[in-house]
């Protein structure tokens, strides 16, 4: 009996504190996607590669806009958003207290205005995703001076690109372009 | 004879209408109960997984018992129903058939991915829904399955003692905001290359964590300052695995500083 007591003793408290004192959770704990919407593109690398589908893209070209949202309540957690995010704009965080008595608290929605070729004047890619592809290139290259002196060219869609190539000798152009920037 | 009027979406199910009494007597439930709360659990048919957690939530580590919260075996002792698992066309009629027999008021929870919006069984053809299409759900709590500590959480947000935390959101994109350049400061090339060799090693997502935790140490560096700033982190860590990665990235920028020895 003694002996069972100075084992209780011992052993203490398993039960944790956690509604009263935060839980401390193991590392690499995969909770609450916290969403950057700053730091979004509006790619859909992650609405791709999500498998419950709980992230999900839509773009309305009527009204220039792209929405993408997030429903916490099909998330699954599996961090494959994270995994596939260009620019780390979605990160699993160590939250876990997600309950909400509103259905509409599980959404996060954000909204992103869609860049329309100059020449044929249709949409083809979000503004931000062509500043980045704009950033990147200037920092690939070293050069930004000639970068934005193609800023035409690359704010083109990929059809128009195309066609101006062919019919102007484009590629050409470009490259004294490229040259003369350098010099 | 006439047959009465098959309305357009006949064929998506329609969570069950609270009648006024009942309504009343649950919202004086939710606010404050004053005595144990008796959860019973549907399975809808899911994995499974979602039981094991609760039943987790109810062991000595976690004790959801100190508040009164208790599994009970029977829905007609239930105060709280659990729904679990995507709502089956197979498991509706139970699930209902449990509902039914529980007695009012009684609070319904949407319990992990699958009960809040069908999970990854969303699409299936036998699936409904989540069980918001069959119940009044009130409190929904995500997971998958939720943890323990997320159970405790979601039973508190149910009961009125705790608040809850998240919000919905919705950002509208300002004029001239800009995505930031990941490590601005490191060659494009460079990043690529560590990060695709890191991501090859250490798996997607462990890669990248890797790579940009090894690029950020050796920000700045001069030739003789990488070998002891990388066992500096090394012996932080004390990770075989993490050694044998980082010895093969240096090795590769060593390589990629050499003429001739760029990778795309």
């Amino acid at each position: 009996m003694l002996k069972l007591f100075k084992t209780i003793l011992k052993t203490g408290k398993a039960t944790v504190k956690y509604p009263f004192k935060p839980l401390e959770v193991c590392p690499g704990f995969r909770g609450k996607p916290v969403y950057d919407a700053e730091q979004c593109i509006a790619c859909g690398a992650c609405t791709v590669a999500c498998p419950a589908n709980a992230l999900t893209m839509e773009t309305n070209t009527t009204t220039g806009e792209r929405v993408w949202q997030i429903f916490y309540g099909r998330c699954i957690f599996c961090a494959r958003c994270e995994e596939v995010c260009p620019t780390r704009a979605i990160v699993l965080s160590e939250e876990f207290e997600l309950a909400v008595t509103r259905k509409a608290d599980l959404y996060t929605t954000a909204t992103f205005a869609l860049h329309n070729c100059p020449q044929c004047n249709q949409p083809f890619t979000t503004k931000k995703a062509l500043a980045l592809t704009l950033d990147l290139l200037a920092q690939s290259s070293g050069d930004p001076d000639t970068v934005e002196a193609l800023r035409e060219v690359y704010e083109c869609c990929p059809g128009c690109r195309q066609k101006y190539n062919l019919s102007t000798n484009g590629s050409l152009r470009m490259r004294q372009i490229a040259v003369g920037g350098k010099s | 004879m006439s047959l009465p009027e098959i309305k357009v979406n006949h064929h998506v199910s329609q969570p069950i209408q609270l009648d006024e009494q009942a309504a009343k007597l649950k919202s004086t439930l939710l606010k404050d109960i004053q005595r144990s709360a008796y959860v019973y659990r549907v399975d809808c048919g899911g994995c499974n997984g979602c039981e094991i957690e609760i039943f987790s939530a109810i062991t000595p580590l976690f004790d959801a018992e100190r508040f009164g919260i208790k599994v009970v075996a029977s829905p007609r002792h239930a105060d709280i129903l659990l729904f679990t698992g995507a709502v089956t066309r197979a498991m509706r009629v139970p699930a209902l058939r449990a509902y039914e027999s529980a007695p009012d008021p009684k609070i319904c929870i949407s319990y992990g991915a699958c009960g809040c919006g069908g999970g990854i069984f969303h699409d299936l053809y036998c699936v409904w829904s989540g069980s918001e299409s069959i119940v009044p759900i009130d409190v929904w709590i995500p997971g998958c399955p939720p943890t323990p500590a997320a159970t405790l959480y979601g039973f508190a947000v149910a009961l009125g003692l705790l608040d809850q935390k998240l919000k919905g959101e919705q950002h509208i994109e300002a004029i001239g905001e800009k995505a930031a350049l990941i490590l601005p400061e490191v060659p494009l090339a460079t990043r690529v290359m560590i990060e695709r060799e890191a991501r090859r090693m250490g798996g997607y997502w462990q890669g990248r964590l890797i790579s940009d935790e090894f690029l950020k140490r050796l920000h700045g560096a001069s030739v003789s300052d990488v070998a002891p700033r990388l066992s500096q982190w090394l012996n932080e860590e004390n990770d075989p695995r993490l050694r044998e990665i980082v010895q093969r990235l240096a090795g590769l920028l060593q390589q990629g500083a050499q003429p001739g020895g760029q990778h795309g």
